[in-house]
């Protein structure tokens, strides 16, 4: 459609493709990420002082409901600090391959069966596999701050991922091997219906395997969801970034637009691995009780009912994440480690193997 | 093998039982007071920005000395036995103008011990808090009611006076007296 | 030239030229880093061959493994503080000599094979097949590597015990 228009004021066809590639490749960023980022800042606050009995933001608009604009605001206009012993070339370049690992992700992700950035088959293979960009990029933040706190963070923060990687995979695989597809669009047209249709209720159709599956799925979630907040650092794993210990992490020398965009990749990552859980086992953009659309005939409204459900399910997994973050305290490193090795992939294997011969039947 | 089963039952359980208690406080109202909008209530004696009522002040300088870091600085000057300065509201007879009262607050420590000894109950604690300033000096306040031409004509007035008492018992003595005693009283500075 | 020249000879560049930069650059964290973006454009290439599975696993095992532990070991192995993580270069003669011949036979294999050109089709997803093939086919050889894998990571183990 876009790549049409842009043949057409081209008169090129490499021209358009790369403008229309630029344009929807920048889409999901302005139409969705940063309005999300924006609000799941201000959430993240509201939230966190709620839970604390406090009443957080209020100054800036209703109830401070421009207090992010606001932030925002300031760090663009904040001077942009580079320590003198840092190792510039790299210290500047890290918030960008962070960033663009963490935004590579949404392009598999299916907002809506009308807009996914890119319908690749292998989808969930690709969104593990650019995360691996976010560990080389912290990794390159933490060397470049030249500072013990960074490398510690950045240390830490790269064992965690690598070590909570297998667990994510094991699920991810056992869903796999139930839904026999890889593409997150596929596998949420497989959900479709009512609920009962998610895999965590065992998925589509009614047979023996349903109801054996639904156990098996219960505790591949609970894997999954544990797992994945691990991979983007949330309490109760945050000790890459443990303020009582290491200052901030490996973004402790990063200052201004640069500091912002670490900020907004956390947020992106939260996003992704809650829009990851939702698209694996509830349903992903599919509304659980059936369409309006549908009811009313209109058909142009079900793609905008699907977006909005498959927000609705993602900000839900992330505010559940917010609240984790404000009732549970920070795991120590080897309890870290021990959750990870001893408990996780054990049960992931266990649960991969269950899955296997319940399929097989 | 027993402890590990516990061990994963014991973590899934307490961390509902966490996020049941944190759930439960998302609806709780806040305790947070909105400070600027919303002012905390003061309890009944505290102690904050002094006043002083000058209409009741009597210039005895008696807060002046109990103040135990000096903050208050009185000035007084008589009045002329002609000038009637009126009464207190409980009775004193008020025979001093006071052309200068400041209170340094950046100085005062708020012991209120200023308030006791004072015999009309003029000096008192208020229960105003916000009164910061960007210069140490605006932080010294002056409560006296006169315009500043006001107390120089009193201290004028004053200085009128003694002069022309001195003069008129200059003037005394020199008729009765011998001149020494004169000459000694001249050398005696005027103000 | 359409798009995919133009994507395929991106992504060739950014191989190469970052291969080069691995080579030449005298910080091992450099190094290091270049090879993450050489990575990526080999990934790149595969997908333009219509290998999209092979492009991921080479996303996932060499970045997202491979990488990180080189990474991870140069830093935890070097002094942080006082950094002197620098390559020297030793051995040059031999080595133009082994570099000549080897770039001169691959060259000469280059212009003197007779290329097969396929008309570019879009790419069928690979995986499925690829699976098959594994289980079917090659299953003694995935098998074998899989125990190949595992005496490794079993000889990693005792020597990181290494009990007194």
């Amino acid at each position: 459609m876009m790549y049409d228009f842009f043949v057409d004021l081209f008169g090129n066809t490499v021209i358009a493709g790369i403008a229309s590639g630029i344009l929807m490749s920048l889409l999901p960023l302005f139409l969705f990420i940063l309005p999300y980022a924006l609000f799941a800042v201000l959430a993240e606050r509201k939230v966190s002082a709620h839970m604390q009995d406090r009443l957080g933001p209020m100054r800036i608009g209703w109830h401070g409901w421009n207090q992010t604009i606001a932030d925002i605001i300031k760090l663009i206009q904040k001077e942009d600090i580079v320590a003198s012993d840092t190792d510039k070339p790299l210290f500047n370049f890290a918030p960008v391959l962070v960033f663009a690992g963490s935004y590579a992700a949404f392009a598999a992700i299916p907002f809506s069966s009308y807009y996914i950035g890119s319908e690749v088959d292998l989808g969930i293979f690709y969104i593990i596999a650019v995360t691996g960009l976010v560990v080389a990029g912290i990794l390159m933040a933490g060397w470049a701050s030249n500072n013990k706190y960074s490398l510690l963070g950045s240390m830490r923060s790269v064992a965690q991922i690598v070590s909570y990687e297998i667990p994510t995979m094991l699920v991810v695989l056992s869903l796999v091997m139930v839904s026999e597809t890889m593409s997150l669009h596929t596998l949420s047209e497989m959900q479709t219906g009512y609920f009962w249709n998610w895999y965590i209720f065992g998925g589509p159709g009614f047979s023996l395997t349903k109801f054996l599956l639904i156990p098996s799925m219960l505790i591949g979630f609970i894997i999954i969801y544990i797992s994945t907040l691990a991979e983007v650092n949330r309490v109760p794993f945050d000790i890459p970034e443990a303020e009582s210990e290491l200052v901030a992490g490996y973004h402790t020398e990063y200052s201004g637009m640069k500091f912002a965009m670490f900020f907004l990749a956390e947020y992106a990552n939260m996003y992704a691995v809650s829009a990851i859980v939702a698209a694996l086992f509830f349903g992903g953009y599919q509304s659980p009780v059936g369409y309006l659309g549908n009811l009313l005939g209109v058909e142009w409204l079900i793609p905008i009912e699907q977006f909005l459900w498959f927000a609705a399910k993602g900000l839900f997994f992330v505010f559940v994440q917010m609240w984790l973050r404000w009732t549970l305290p920070r795991l120590r490193v080897d309890q870290l480690m021990a959750v990870s090795w001893k408990y996780l992939i054990p049960i992931a294997f266990v649960n991969l193997i269950v899955i296997g011969f319940i399929t097989l039947i | 093998m027993k402890e590990y089963f516990s061990n994963i039952y014991t973590a899934l359980v307490t961390i509902f039982i966490g996020m049941k208690v944190t759930l439960k406080h998302l609806f709780v109202p806040s305790v947070t007071i909105q400070y600027p909008d919303v002012k905390p209530e003061l309890p009944e004696r505290e102690r904050n920005r002094l006043y002083v009522n000058m209409d009741d002040c009597i210039g005895c300088d008696q807060c002046a000395r109990a103040c135990p870091v000096s903050c208050i600085q009185i000035e007084t000057t008589k009045a002329l036995p002609a000038e009637d300065l009126g009464k207190t509201s409980n009775g004193k007879k008020k025979a001093l103008w006071v052309t200068g009262f400041t209170i340094d607050f950046s100085k005062c420590c708020y012991c209120q011990l200023c308030v006791f000894p004072c015999p009309t109950d003029c000096i008192y604690m208020t229960d105003v808090y916000e009164f910061s300033e960007y210069q140490r000096d605006d932080l010294i306040f002056d409560f006296v009611t006169l315009t500043p031409e006001e107390r120089q004509q009193k201290r004028d007035n004053l200085a009128k006076f003694n002069a022309e008492k001195e003069a008129e018992k200059l003037k005394a003595a020199a008729e009765s007296k011998p001149k020494i005693e004169t000459e000694q009283k001249k050398d005696q500075p005027k103000e | 030239m359409n798009l995919y020249d133009l994507m395929f000879y991106l992504f060739a560049a950014l191989t190469v030229i970052s291969g080069f930069f691995v080579v030449t650059n005298r910080n091992i964290i450099y190094s290091g880093f270049f090879l993450l973006f050489t990575f990526f454009g080999v990934a790149g290439i595969y997908v333009l061959l219509g290998a999209d599975f092979v492009a991921i696993v080479q996303l996932i095992v060499y970045v997202g493994g491979i990488l990180i532990l080189l990474l991870f070991g140069v830093m935890l192995t070097n002094k942080i503080t006082n950094v002197e993580i620098k390559t020297g270069t030793i051995n040059i003669y031999p080595a133009t000599i082994a570099i000549g011949l080897l770039t001169g036979s691959l060259l000469a294999a280059l212009i003197n094979s007779s290329w097969l050109t396929v008309s570019t089709a879009a790419p069928e997803p690979t995986t499925k097949a690829l699976g098959t093939m594994l289980i079917q086919e090659y299953a003694l050889i995935f098998e074998l590597l899989g125990i190949i894998l595992l005496i490794a990571l079993i000889g990693a183990a005792s020597m990181a015990r290494r009990e007194k």
